[in-house]
């Protein structure tokens, strides 16, 4: 907690805006109603729920000690081969070296947007954690023209513009994904490795 | 609902949550009644202080329970689903600011009547709400979701990021940035 966030007045005004808020009664009724008008979400069958990429948290204890009990099975199963008769069944195989691999992000990619009227422009994406102070972008003279360069991945990307802190914007020339679920449909930069744009 | 300590979510709801979820998908559509009225109160609260405005409010929250009923079927059950609906509500109350833009509306309320109140009354009174309303309209958007979230819906850092995909160090800085701002203001009027 910092100074300000233990000010009385600060404090007040949280303390006044956790009251609970009266909304129009019959909101929830027009909610309803138009839920009825939906088709059913159908359910996702099992084996595709099974199918589907998932996150798991683990605490750094934990993580610690399943590291340490991987690399323990690794040297028992290193120790176990190499006492099988003093030597590996096996000579050992001559190991291509191959080119190095270019960096992950080694495409640059320009990004161009025109708002005339805008006092700041960023541009936010799943290469910045979405977040506006990341990737500020540069007016180019009084054009309202707004453009930023950036080192991309090869892939696809997801992407907006935002205008004066608050205005998500589309790119217009850029192809539209469809809305997520989460109330954004966002612009598509598709990168090609080695490739510029 | 009921709560844990700060938190906003026990693992009860998980459960009731799941089985009304399950319901819906299998057919049960007045299932989703249930889920409503379990999130729309705080929900609305959250919309209201976010957004400014009852209207406004009430379109983001008509998007948000609409948008999730029909993704309800990737709500995925180790999640938590009042995390879930809310990861869409802030979405949509940006897209609803967004639009609203130019239209920003302006509450002209005498502050200094209510800040030089000798005894402030518990009961919710419409002044209280239009003076509050005002001081967190004068928040930067992203300042303002910040501190909604930290301290009006007592979130934990770890949980706005998981809601809203920004890192724990700059949701941190977002909230000490609008409580500073708070103070200042405090200290403007003191001057005057």
């Amino acid at each position: 907690m910092t100074d300000s966030e233990q000010h009385p007045y600060v404090e007040w005004i949280a303390s006044e805006a956790r009251r609970p808020v009266l909304m129009d009664s019959d909101a929830r009724d027009r909610i309803m109603a138009a839920v009825r008008a939906e088709p059913v979400p159908a359910a996702v069958p099992a084996w595709r729920r099974f199918l589907q990429p998932r996150v798991f948290h683990m605490s750094p204890a934990a993580s610690s000690l399943l590291a340490a009990g991987l690399v323990g099975i690794g040297v028992l199963t290193g120790v176990t081969m190499s006492n099988r008769g003093g030597h590996s069944a096996e000579p050992p195989r001559e190991v291509a070296v191959l080119p190095s691999q270019p960096p992950v992000s080694d495409t640059l990619v320009k990004f161009v947007f025109v708002a005339p009227q805008a006092q700041n422009v960023s541009l936010v994406g799943d290469f910045n954690e979405w977040d506006l102070a990341k990737t500020p972008m540069t007016r180019s003279g009084q054009s309202g023209l707004w453009t930023v360069v950036l080192p991309l991945s090869a892939g696809r990307h997801l992407y907006a513009f935002v205008v004066d802190g608050s205005s998500w914007v589309q790119d217009p020339s850029a192809p539209i994904a469809p809305d997520d679920g989460f109330g954004h449909a966002n612009s598509v930069k598709l990168v090609v490795r080695g490739s510029s744009s | 609902m009921t709560f844990a300590g700060r938190g906003w979510v026990i693992k009860q709801d998980m459960s009731d949550d799941a089985a009304d979820v399950q319901r819906v998908l299998a057919g049960d559509v007045e299932a989703y009644a249930a889920l409503v009225d379990r999130y729309y109160d705080r929900c609305a609260r959250f919309a209201i202080r976010m957004l400014g405005n009852r209207d406004d409010a009430e379109d983001a929250l008509q998007a948000t329970f609409l948008r999730a009923y029909r993704a309800l079927n990737r709500y995925q059950e180790r999640d938590r689903f009042s995390a879930w609906l809310y990861r869409i509500l802030v979405n949509q109350c940006r897209s609803v600011a967004a639009r609203r833009a130019h239209r920003e509306r302006v509450f002209v309320r005498e502050e200094a009547l209510l800040l030089n109140a000798p005894d402030r009354s518990p009961v919710w009174t419409g002044e209280d709400e239009e003076f509050v309303q005002r001081v967190l309209n004068e928040l930067d958007p992203l300042l303002r979701e910040a501190f909604l979230l930290k301290h009006i819906e007592e979130m934990s850092y770890e949980e706005m990021s998981a809601l809203t995909g920004v890192g724990v160090s700059a949701l941190k800085m977002r909230v000490k940035r609008a409580c500073d701002r708070l103070r200042e203001r405090w200290e403007r009027i003191q001057h005057d």
